[in-house]
């Protein structure tokens, strides 16, 4: 055998274990799972905006053939209990809504579910489905948040009083003071769009209820399977263990599909109610209800005559929608955290309001509201150096949280481990070849072309705590060694399709000394996994990564002491554990194959290593040491674990006569610390700058005056195409994340945020030569021409 | 036409195999496939021509399955990317998808392989605008395509082979 130390698996571009079965077609996504006998639903969704459910007839739907059950909200609410908040804005100050599986009384959005039909096949269930009579009373809409606000308007929740979900301050509201000595205060509005998630799979469910055995089995398209364990057998008056959720290949998630949407409750009621498996395929305009994202951001600046920010207050008004029992409100608290993080900000107070609107509810989306924060900062860094005269990296340069001051407190409370800002804008403008690009642009000024070039910084929170909720930034993972050497891994955290699974493999291969094929992690399913917290907060290495280490690290230190019983030497001789065999150290020609120790200890527990526990198998849980959930004297908690970031540049044309945009080049210095797999970290900065960029450029929902969505689909919702975009231009830096086991940061936010900004910075650009301006996103071919119109052009 | 009355009988040769099925007549093609004959390769991510992702080849040509009737297509030839492999080994560009990390979640990937395919087929050296406008009738919203079009020139001709990854 061979002695030969194989190169660590970490850091390589290790490929997808299991990438055959995909490029094959053959990998199981919910809606492909196997259900003899399964029936369909379909649901009967309210055409209005706002109105009263005054009567259901289900009468004629039911006469359908091969239509088994046609179930009303008020026939649903009989049967469950209402929907667990992951995050209750009832007791945080402020409103508590309740929200049921199918609505009961009112439907406060179009689209909202207000029954289901069930039967033998999907499109008979659609035909039944249209078949439904409800007789609605309609009510006044109210779109708008700004108005939603104001005395009079329509009440979604009449008992509240107002259309408030929620409202809070975070950070030190002292701008007067600290703008006292400012060179510059510049007041500004910014307004962004209603924008969506939008993975290939929409939500799927199978559920199968088995009365004998009380159990009931759940394939779900969800990134928490643990989690919604937890809530579904609350809302469906069961014990925890009666409820078994198996979450197969997820076909791309972003923050739509963790636990708490009511479709999570749907399905698995019926099945019950009906007694036999049900499904449902959630079909694609439905997925587009799900919002983020829509905000009006006002806010003061104060600066320094060079360029310094002293102070900056932000009032931001959240357009959420109906009230939700998910996370989606959340947002808003991230965004004001995140906002101004990673600059030196004196004073950074931000107000925010998160408002009920008759629209389908935020859902948590990808970047988790953080995106709004870059946007804001890095306009108005780009507005100050207009001001002050001063080339906008170099205000960048000058605000930046300097690399020797971490841990660095943000006036939120966050608290920033690492990083190195200046080095990575460094890095950015050098790959851009800024010099050249800037006399690109030069002559394209003087043609009358219209050339942008935008900068942004990027700083995403990763991997969150949010105490009191069962989102933890701790997870747990085990590993587990068989008699031949075969390893298991069984994590918590679960995979939207990002390929963690073999990144984790990648880990435990190199704390084992075993190659990637004799690894195989476990995700996603509640009787097999530790209790976990699934995929949330791009948290799936820093946690589950992290945990799976730990546990490695114990299975290897049982070998280790078997292998030197078996060797016969001392404890203290070291022995190293590569290339599936354990040699010693000093003499790396007294070597065992690793699957013959892991046998002995299966084995030979008697003769050998008396004093070690004959157990290859380990549960570790890492818990980051710097969240902090006890507050501050200011209130403040620190509730994020790693702070990955990134610079991008944007260049880009546009064109004066149709407002069209044309990406020109995009480059982004990344930093998530320790790369454990460079081929997929580049995968996701460069996902996300694509969806950053269709952000930017085009991707909005829409609704009419009566708040009934017009964009129901990908003609009319407009993800960006392969040839809308350049090919992304990376780099990368790494500052490990300090005092962990890794030095991992997260990554699976990434790119987002920077390129939204990037390009809308790039688009003001373009437009500055003409004095025009678009504080509004999308930088749509509509607004830029109205923008230029404005002025004159 | 509903419930078990009026179905029809269906005759596909389904990667290779010749299958027959009684359907419901309004059945699109994609939801023969998945439903009738076991065939989960293509998906439905729209159900409007709009995504790719429940592309298949109809007697050799690549179609979007949501698009059609399965009654039109009685009789006809019926691959999807299951079959792409011959004997089990991995198509060069299948190989070069895998090595190159050309998907992440893998719900696009019917369109995405197919329509490269077709592209190398008819375009055996193409440019890289030509990967981009060859693949942008599909969607994919986690890869932001770079790694898909790499993945394509990849295998243009002359052959070039990653050789990346354990
Ligand atoms: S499902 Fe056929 S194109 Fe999208
Ligand atoms: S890999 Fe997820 S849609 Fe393409």
């Amino acid at each position: 055998m061979t002695t030969a130390v194989p190169p660590r698996l970490t850091g390589s571009p290790v490929r997808r274990q299991d990438g055959d079965v995909f490029v094959t077609g053959r990998a199981v996504y919910t809606a492909d799972v196997r259900a003899d006998g399964a029936a369909h639903v379909a649901l009967v969704r309210s055409p209005h905006a706002h109105a009263r459910i005054v009567a259901i007839d289900a009468a004629a739907a039911r006469a359908l053939p091969g239509v088994l059950a046609v179930v009303t909200g008020d026939e649903a609410a009989e049967h469950c209990e209402e929907i667990p908040h992951g995050l209750d804005a009832g007791h945080l100050g402020g409103h508590h809504a309740v929200v049921r599986p199918l609505a009961v009384g009112t439907a406060l959005y179009a689209g909202e579910p207000v029954a289901a039909v069930v039967a033998t096949n999907a499109a008979d269930a659609a035909l039944a489905a249209a078949a439904v009579e409800v007789t609605w009373e309609r009510l006044p809409v109210v779109l708008d948040a700004e108005q939603a606000l104001l005395p009079g308007a329509p009440l979604l929740y009449p008992d509240w009083g107002d259309n408030l979900i929620i409202e809070r301050d975070v950070g030190p509201d002292d701008f007067t003071a600290a703008a006292a000595d400012a060179a510059h205060v510049l007041e500004g509005e910014l307004r962004t769009h209603r924008g969506t998630a939008a993975p290939m799979e929409t939500r799927s469910y199978l559920a199968d209820w088995d009365p004998a055995a009380g159990k009931m089995t759940v394939h779900a398209t969800t990134q928490n399977p643990h989690v919604l364990r937890t809530v579904l057998a609350a809302t469906l008056r069961l014990d925890e263990e009666a409820v078994h959720v198996i979450a197969p290949a997820l076909g791309g998630s972003f923050g739509l599909k963790m636990y708490g949407n009511r479709e999570d409750f749907i399905v698995p009621l019926l099945a019950r109610m009906l007694g036999r498996p049900v499904r449902w395929v959630e079909e694609r305009s439905a997925t587009l209800l799900a919002g983020t994202r829509e905000q009006v951001l006002r806010y003061r600046v104060a600066a320094a005559a060079d360029g310094r920010l002293l102070a900056l207050d932000v009032h931001a008004i959240a357009d959420h929608g109906a009230a939700a029992p998910t996370h989606g409100w959340g947002m808003a608290h991230v965004g004001a955290l995140a906002t101004g993080l990673g600059y030196a900000l004196p004073s950074c107070h931000v107000r925010y309001q998160v408002v009920a609107t008759n629209k389908a509810p935020w859902v948590g989306t990808k970047p988790f509201g953080k995106d709004g924060a870059t946007l804001l900062l890095e306009r108005v860094v780009d507005r100050v150096a207009q001001v002050v005269g001063v080339h906008p990296a170099e205000v960048r340069r000058r605000n930046f949280v300097p690399p020797d001051s971490f841990p660095w407190l943000h006036t939120s409370g966050l608290e920033l481990d690492s990083g190195d800002y200046a080095t990575a804008l460094d890095l950015t403008l050098k790959r851009l070849d800024h010099p050249a690009v800037l006399a690109e642009q030069r002559t394209a000024r003087a043609a009358g072309r219209l050339l942008g070039i935008g900068l942004a910084f990027e700083l995403m929170p990763e991997s969150a705590d949010i105490p009191g909720a069962l989102v933890s930034a701790f997870d747990t993972s085990t590993v587990r060694m068989s008699p031949t050497g075969r390893v298991t891994v069984l994590t918590g955290v679960t995979s939207p399709g990002t390929g963690n699974e073999t990144a984790i493999a990648q880990l435990v291969a190199d704390e084992l000394g075993v190659p990637m094929s004799s690894v195989q992690v476990v995700q996603g399913d509640t009787e097999r996994c530790p209790y976990g917290f699934g995929n949330i907060s791009s948290r799936s290495i820093i946690t589950g990564g992290n945990a799976a280490v730990l546990a490695a690290r114990d299975v290897a230190a049982t070998l280790r002491a078997t292998a030197r019983a078996m060797l016969q030497v001392e404890p203290t001789e070291e022995v190293v554990l590569a290339g599936n065999a354990a040699a010693l150290a000093a003499d790396p020609s007294r070597v065992l194959p690793l699957a013959v120790v892991a046998g002995a200890v299966h084995t030979l527990s008697y003769r050998l290593a008396l004093d070690v526990e004959p157990r290859l198998e380990s549960t570790r849980t890492y818990r980051p040491g710097n969240v902090r959930q006890v507050p501050d004297a200011l209130g403040r908690m620190q509730t994020y674990t790693t702070y990955p970031y990134a610079v991008h540049a944007s260049v880009l044309e546009v064109d004066p006569e149709t407002g069209s945009v044309t990406l020109l080049r995009h480059v982004v210095t990344h930093d998530c610390g320790t790369v454990v797999n460079p081929m997929f970290v580049d995968g996701q900065v460069t996902g996300g700058v694509a969806m950053g960029i269709g952000a930017a450029l085009g991707e909005e929902l829409v609704f009419d005056p009566d708040g009934v969505p017009l964009t129901t689909g990908f003609k009319t919702y407009l993800l960006p195409r392969a040839i809308d975009l350049p090919t992304v231009e990376l780099e990368h830096l790494c500052t490990p994340a300090p005092g962990t086991p890794l030095g991992a940061k997260g990554v699976g936010e990434s790119g987002f945020s920077g390129a939204l900004a990037a390009v809308v910075n790039a688009v003001n650009d373009a437009l500055a030569p003409h004095g025009a301006a678009l504080e509004s996103t999308p930088v749509s071919p509509p607004r830029i021409l109205a923008a230029l119109q404005a002025v004159g052009r | 036409m509903t419930g078990e009355e009026g179905r029809v009988e269906l005759r596909l040769t389904v990667d290779g195999a010749e299958r027959t099925a009684s359907i419901d007549p309004r059945s699109l093609l994609l939801d023969a496939l998945r439903d009738e004959l076991g065939a989960i390769a293509p998906k439905a991510g729209c159900r409007t021509g709009d995504c790719g992702a429940c592309t298949v080849r109809v007697d050799g040509a690549i179609a979007k399955s949501c698009l059609r009737l399965a009654v039109a297509d009685d009789g006809c030839e019926v691959r999807t990317t299951a079959s792409m492999a011959v004997g089990g080994e991995l198509t060069p560009l299948q190989q070069a998808f895998w090595d190159t990390n050309a998907f992440q979640c893998g719900f696009c990937l019917s369109g995405m392989l197919f329509a490269a395919e077709d592209l190398l087929e008819r375009t055996p050296s193409p440019s890289e605008t030509e990967v981009r406008e060859a693949i942008s009738g599909n969607l994919c919203r986690c890869t932001g395509y770079d790694a898909i079009v790499a993945a394509v020139l990849s295998c243009a001709a002359p052959p070039v082979r990653s050789s990346r990854g354990a």
